[in-house]
């Protein structure tokens, strides 16, 4: 066979790479089968997990097992698989190296790696903390922790930003508080949310909605505390700003860096993010090398929504770039994040880089919606429902002429 | 957009040492207040708010960290 003629990677396997791959290669059949162009998905795992599922896993008690499959079994036949890690990533010279010392050129590149959760950026946090952000196990952990505990003070926060799923924490506070209720021993748990943010959420409208809940479920918060240390036989908890506060049950979000490869390769900032344009997701200083998702340094939350979204934006300019249409697709910062709030309500945290995150408040519908973005989740991988969040969304990105 | 730059001020300022400067440019405007009540709390210091033409330039000194 020759040659092809146009090498797409996407590295990373995670929502954002997977759609990727997917759009690519079903816009792309009749060259990729014609051999003029390859697309190369690297993958640092064989697994794909439902990440939001966690949160189900921890303090619902679902089966782990449900949130995970191959990742073999969610891609499409005409891309080229690649089950080994990316080592490094040279920009410049539009290679990537492969664990296995394989080197992929590329002349378009995808970066979608995630964010790595990193408990030990904290002293004592491994040791203290049970957390719902770095594994199926370690979210079950939470489930079996829970089932035994007979009273006390559990505290629920997070260690450090910027993080994945900005309404995690709140929604563990709140999915703690129906467990204990349900069990009839909510009277034996002082329950805690600790936050680095002035008020319970960080975007103001929709604090507004979770404070009052806050309080008629007497979930106290504490504000402004940014996690230092842990002391796990103190039990205790000390922030930057110089408080501390001692706990019977500590689950944090963990703080969140880029993935190895980025920071092994030098081309993020110290934390590991990747510097990009928040409409094209063009990696500063590069036309042909892309980041999207929680890999980025934009400015918008790291969800599996921005990366679907940026992921079909950037597909687009890639398309358009090689069939030579002369068009240029900007994401408009559109996020969608489910915000589960108990007592089986939602609400979601909807906003753009023009429009302001919205006040909406929990409602049973909107809990069944966001079970139904759960259920669809396999399937919208392939990118065969984008007419479905196209309807939903409305405009989440504009075409000028490049 | 949500979490926005109070975000970028704690990521600095879990780098910074007491004496040092942090220089925030931000175009939300709840940067200001957000940051005011931090200061207020944490005992940390704002040097200045400059009201650049699209952004403001808030700079704090790391007076306080840890215990």
């Amino acid at each position: 066979m020759q040659e092809p003629s146009v090498n797409i990677v996407v590295v990373g396997g995670g929502s954002g790479g997977t759609l990727s791959a997917n759009l690519l290669a079903k816009q792309l059949g009749n060259e990729i089968n014609a051999g003029r162009v390859q697309v190369h998905l690297v993958l640092g795992s064989h697994e794909h997990i439902f990440q939001p599922g966690y949160l189900h896993v921890a303090f619902v008690g679902q089966d782990p097992t449900e949130i995970v499959r191959e990742e073999r079994s969610l891609v499409n036949q005409n891309v080229h698989l690649v089950e080994d890690r990316a080592e490094r990533i040279d920009l410049k010279s539009q290679v990537v190296t492969l664990a296995s010392r394989v080197k992929l050129h590329y002349d378009y590149l995808i970066i979608a790696t995630g964010s790595v959760p990193n408990p030990k950026a904290i002293p004592g946090f491994s040791e203290a903390a049970l957390n719902f952000h770095t594994s199926p196990e370690e979210s079950r952990k939470i489930w079996n922790v829970i089932q035994q505990f007979d009273g006390g003070h559990v505290v629920v926060g997070i260690a450090g930003v910027p993080h994945k799923c900005p309404p995690s924490p709140n929604e563990a506070a709140f999915l703690m508080d129906d467990y204990f209720r349900k069990g009839g021993m909510r009277d034996k748990v002082k329950l805690t949310f600790l936050t680095p943010y002035p008020r319970p959420y960080p975007a103001e409208p929709m604090s507004r909605v979770v404070e009052p809940l806050f309080k008629e479920r007497g979930i106290e918060v504490v504000t402004f505390f940014n996690v230092e240390s842990v002391d796990p036989a103190k039990k205790e908890i000390y922030s930057l700003e110089g408080e501390s506060l001692s706990y019977d049950l500590l689950i944090m979000v963990p703080p969140h860096r880029g993935a190895d490869v980025v920071v092994e390769s030098g081309i993020g900032d110290a934390d590991g993010w990747i510097p990009a344009d928040k409409n094209t997701m063009r990696i500063t200083g590069y036309e042909n090398a892309y980041a999207i998702g929680d890999a980025t340094n934009i400015p918008v939350s790291k969800t599996g929504v921005t990366a679907h979204l940026q992921a079909i934006t950037v597909t687009d300019n890639i398309l358009s770039a090689i069939r030579q249409r002369k068009k240029l697709y900007k994401y408009n910062g559109r996020i969608n994040c489910p915000f589960e709030m108990g007592s089986g309500k939602a609400a979601f945290v909807v906003g753009s880089y023009d429009m302001p995150v919205k006040e909406i408040h929990p409602s049973r519908i909107r809990y069944m919606m966001k079970k139904g973005f759960a259920m669809f989740y396999w399937r919208t991988l392939s990118g065969s429902l984008d007419w479905l969040f196209g309807l939903y969304f409305g405009k989440t990105q504009t075409v000028e002429s490049a | 957009m949500c979490p926005g730059p109070i975000t970028d001020l704690f990521r600095a300022y879990r780098n910074a040492n007491v004496g040092d400067v942090i220089e925030l440019l931000a175009t939300d405007p709840a940067a200001r207040s957000d940051t005011e009540a931090w200061a207020r709390r944490s005992g940390n210091e704002i040097v200045a708010v400059i009201d650049e033409k699209d952004y403001l330039r808030i700079q704090v000194c790391v007076v306080k960290k840890g215990r």
